[in-house]
């Protein structure tokens, strides 16, 4: 059964990009473009095998996705990797405390090794 | 106008300084937060390219697409050098908050920072630890990390690959003496003179590394001096450049 991805991304465009890719690869693929959008998927209780965050969106910043998901408990554990523009040490760290796998910053990787983080991080 | 007018009036002037100073360096950082983002865009979809994924391209399309990929990149790299200029031009307003600092363990941990930087280009960076023991030194800590992260920054991306870089530390007359030794191009004699000066970039560097803020080692020597330090260098053109510097380890009040 293949795994489930949930991207959370506001650009449209780069997510189409990013969802393309990740079901070329053999990935489950939902979207969600703000945080709204992301807690119906979560709460719908569809099986997520990792979130793909983007940091900043038009409601809430992804830091407190990030951190809402964290209390949860059925969610605590679920493999998350930051993908952003943000590249500060600020950022980098206050991700890295609320639990992330990987901090990417998006202009620095290709869509190839970005299906290669995730597919180290969670399988084919 | 008396002196307490002349004080209040600088004194109100200079606040509002600060907030136009802050308001425009959150200019710059969301717009080349977007800039990123368009460009990362760019930079996923000419790999696609590239890569096939859209239809084989014949060689002059492809030559074409790789030139397009590497003008990206730069363009990435230049809004990478803004966000950081922006950033560090922030860190030397900001001011001081001094304490006890490991420096084996922040050298440490700046090393291990930069060895994927390092390895990609086949670099060895080896930090020589001193024998014994140092004590702590009274320092900024953040500012200090900024200090090696832009002296072994231009140590890597100034050096050849499969290069070294050497990075020593000792204890000597109430001083800690750091260097960090590189084989790379090296210093220019009109670079010699002019390395500290804010925005200079040297001829040889500039050949190898286009893109770069020349606010690095201008930024670094404020906060070495600041600390009551000195920062000096040895380099010789297409040899390598040895940049070397001092911290008191007790603070003068």
């Amino acid at each position: 059964m293949a795994k489930t991805i949930l991207i959370v991304e506001d650009d449209t465009f780069l997510q189409g990009l990013e969802a393309t890719k990740l079901k070329k690869e053999g990935y489950d693929i939902q979207v969600a473009s703000d945080s709204k959008e992301a807690f119906k998927i979560i709460d719908s209780k569809t099986k997520i095998d990792m979130i793909l965050l983007d940091l900043l969106l038009p409601d809430v910043d992804g830091f407190m996705i990030l951190e809402k998901i964290r209390q949860e408990k059925a969610l605590l554990t679920i493999p998350v990797i930051v993908f952003s523009n943000l590249s500060e040490e600020k950022d980098i760290k206050r991700a890295t405390k609320l639990g992330i796998s990987e901090f990417l910053v998006k202009s620095n990787f290709t869509l190839d090794e970005l299906a290669k983080k995730v597919k180290d991080l969670i399988g084919a | 106008m008396d002196k307490d007018a002349k004080i209040k009036k600088l004194t109100s002037e200079n606040e509002r300084l600060i907030k136009l100073c802050s308001v425009k360096s959150d200019m710059v950082s969301i717009s080349a937060h977007q800039i990123r983002t368009a460009l990362s865009a760019l930079k996923w979809i000419i790999k696609m390219f590239l890569d096939g994924d859209l239809g084989k391209l014949n060689a002059e399309q492809e030559n074409l697409m790789k030139k397009a990929y590497e003008g990206n990149d730069r363009a990435i790299g230049i809004v990478s050098e803004l966000l950081l200029a922006n950033k560090t031009e922030n860190v030397t307003e900001k001011k001081y908050n001094f304490g006890e600092v490991d420096l084996i363990e922040l050298i440490d941990n700046t090393v291990f920072d930069f060895s994927g930087e390092a390895s990609a280009k086949g670099i060895e960076v080896i930090f020589l630890k001193p024998e014994k023991k140092l004590l702590s030194i009274q320092a900024d800590k953040e500012k200090m990390r900024v200090v090696l992260q832009n002296l072994l920054e231009n140590a890597i991306k100034y050096s050849n690959s499969h290069d070294k870089v050497f990075v020593t530390l000792r204890e000597n007359d109430g001083l800690v003496e750091i260097s960090i030794k590189d084989t790379g191009v090296g210093i220019s004699e009109e670079g010699k003179k002019k390395i500290f000066e804010k925005f200079y970039r040297d001829p040889e560097a500039q050949k190898k590394e286009p893109v770069g803020s020349g606010i690095g080692l201008f930024t670094t020597k404020k906060i070495i001096e600041d600390h009551g330090g000195k920062i000096w260098f040895e380099s010789s053109e297409s040899k390598g450049t040895t940049f070397l510097f001092t911290i008191p380890i007790h603070r003068k009040q």
